[in-house]
């Protein structure tokens, strides 16, 4: 196999890991707003079920929750589920995954933000929803970029657990190819590729962080 | 210089944290026009009535009216104690546009610049047109001389200038009364210049205020009505005359050391 062959594999199974990747960004951040609000609700048993959960979520492997997702509904149900499941199964691992960190990264954003510009909205007559949306959610979001840039960086890498359950992401790949070729050179290259993910990623937030520099 | 319309009225407010009393049956009547101060040592609770004027605090007991319309009042409960009841939220939300309030520390929003903060709420809670809200935030900017400001955002400014456009986006809305809760406490002397004639210049134009204040020349200078309170309750009330004469010698103490 020559270096080109096995780049053009490495750059599809890297299409899959984008894919991931998107996927999980786009239902985890809005589901980790959910659980956020419901992690500060005043209903102590919303609150409580929110703290077990990202508790839970936090506290166990991924790879382990991938596993869940994907074997619980026949084990537990004998529900099966079929082929076309596995990649719908990382998704929702990821996705509920993440949600959890996100939401602690909203949360403390949320209540970082002073009593004073909630007392002023309130003064000057904005509704609850207007108060949220265009006083503390941008303030938030300009707050928690740098702990989303961490959570982002490390969904690039944690895609690869997406082998667990042999999703032929770019890991999977690189690992058969490797083992298949008694060569480091497809692991190296596929670490390339991470790398450069994430330099991009970097940049991007980067971007966005300056962005909203024009007000402290 | 009052008029006869009684614009705010407090009667028998009573409030309390953790059972600690920080308003002990304090009642205020201010009518159209009138400047009044509220003085006091810190710990006193003139902050804690200014809050509870403004709705940011709920009363324990007391009633509450803006302009003859009652914003709160006292029922006695199932159990016959008296409790504090407070209008529902429509009248509440119609009520709470005859004031304004300018805090200790500003709170102006940092994500939007000055003019900004001044049409927003004019916009998209008033609702009236851009145009309307521009023409009123261009008036109060040349009026509090801030017309070079308009594309500022509050980090750049100073502190008094931060003050003076929360004064701006307080008359944005063009309230009857308008309180100041120590306006410049957080300021140096020489930015505190620059706002108190801001609030002087409003004096002159008749507008009604409740100011909370430790600046004692000031308040002599600009108030109708001084009220010292001390420990919850109200020590003295008068004219600044009488006030700044008096033999209670817990007041004259205070306004001796603030004053040397």
């Amino acid at each position: 196999m020559n270096l080109m062959s096995m780049l053009s594999q490495l750059a599809g199974g890297f299409l899959v890991t984008v894919e991931i990747f998107v996927l999980t960004l786009l239902f985890s951040m809005p589901l980790g707003m959910l659980v956020a609000f419901a992690r500060m609700s005043k209903i102590g048993i919303i609150r409580t079920v929110a703290k077990v959960y990202i508790s839970v979520m936090r506290g166990t492997p991924l790879m382990l929750q991938i596993l869940v997702v994907y074997f619980g509904p026949f084990y537990a149900f004998g529900i099966g589920m079929g082929k076309g499941y596995r990649f719908p199964a990382v998704i929702i691992a990821f996705a509920i995954n993440y949600a959890a960190y996100f939401a602690e990264i909203y949360r403390a954003g949320i209540e970082s933000m002073p009593i004073g510009q909630y007392e002023a909205a309130e003064i000057l007559g904005y509704g609850k929803a207007q108060t949220f949306f265009k006083i503390i959610l941008p303030q938030v979001f300009k707050r928690v970029i740098p702990p989303i840039t961490n959570e982002t960086i490390t969904l690039v890498k944690d895609t690869s657990l997406a082998f667990t359950i042999s999703i032929a992401e770019m890991f999977t790949i690189a690992k058969q190819i490797g083992a298949a070729q008694t060569s480091m050179l497809p692991l190296f290259s596929a670490g390339v590729f991470y790398y450069v993910f994430n330099l991009l990623v970097a940049l991007v937030m980067e971007k966005m962080e300056k962005r909203l520099a024009y007000y402290r | 210089m009052a008029g006869n319309n009684v614009f705010l009225e407090m009667n028998h407010v009573k409030k309390g944290f953790d059972g600690t009393g920080v308003l002990e049956d304090i009642s205020l009547k201010v009518r159209e026009g009138e400047v009044v101060s509220i003085i006091g040592p810190s710990g006193s609770g003139k902050s804690t009535l200014l809050r509870c004027a403004t709705m940011l605090e709920r009363m324990d007991g007391g009633e509450l009216i803006y302009l003859g319309e009652k914003a709160a009042w006292e029922e006695r409960n199932k159990k016959g104690r008296p409790v504090c009841v407070y209008a529902p939220k429509p009248k509440l939300k119609q009520i709470k546009k005859s004031f304004g309030l300018v805090f200790q520390s500003f709170h102006l929003f940092p994500h939007y610049s000055v003019l900004k903060n001044i049409i927003d709420a004019p916009m998209h809670v008033e609702k009236v047109s851009r145009q309307e809200a521009l023409e009123r935030a261009n008036k109060l900017l040349l009026q509090l001389g801030l017309e070079d400001k308009a594309d500022a955002y509050p980090y750049q400014l100073s502190g008094g200038q931060q003050q003076r456009v929360s004064i701006a986006r307080a008359l944005a809305l063009q309230p009857k009364i308008l309180f100041f809760d120590e306006p410049t406490s957080a300021l140096d002397p020489e930015l505190t210049g620059e706002v108190l004639k801001v609030i002087r210049q409003l004096a002159r134009e008749h507008m009604t205020m409740i100011i909370v204040t430790h600046e004692m020349q000031f308040a002599r200078e600009v108030s109708d009505r001084i009220i010292f309170m001390e420990q919850g309750v109200v020590v003295q009330e008068g004219t600044p005359e009488q006030v700044f004469a008096t033999e209670n010698t817990r007041v004259k103490e205070f306004i001796g050391r603030l004053n040397s």
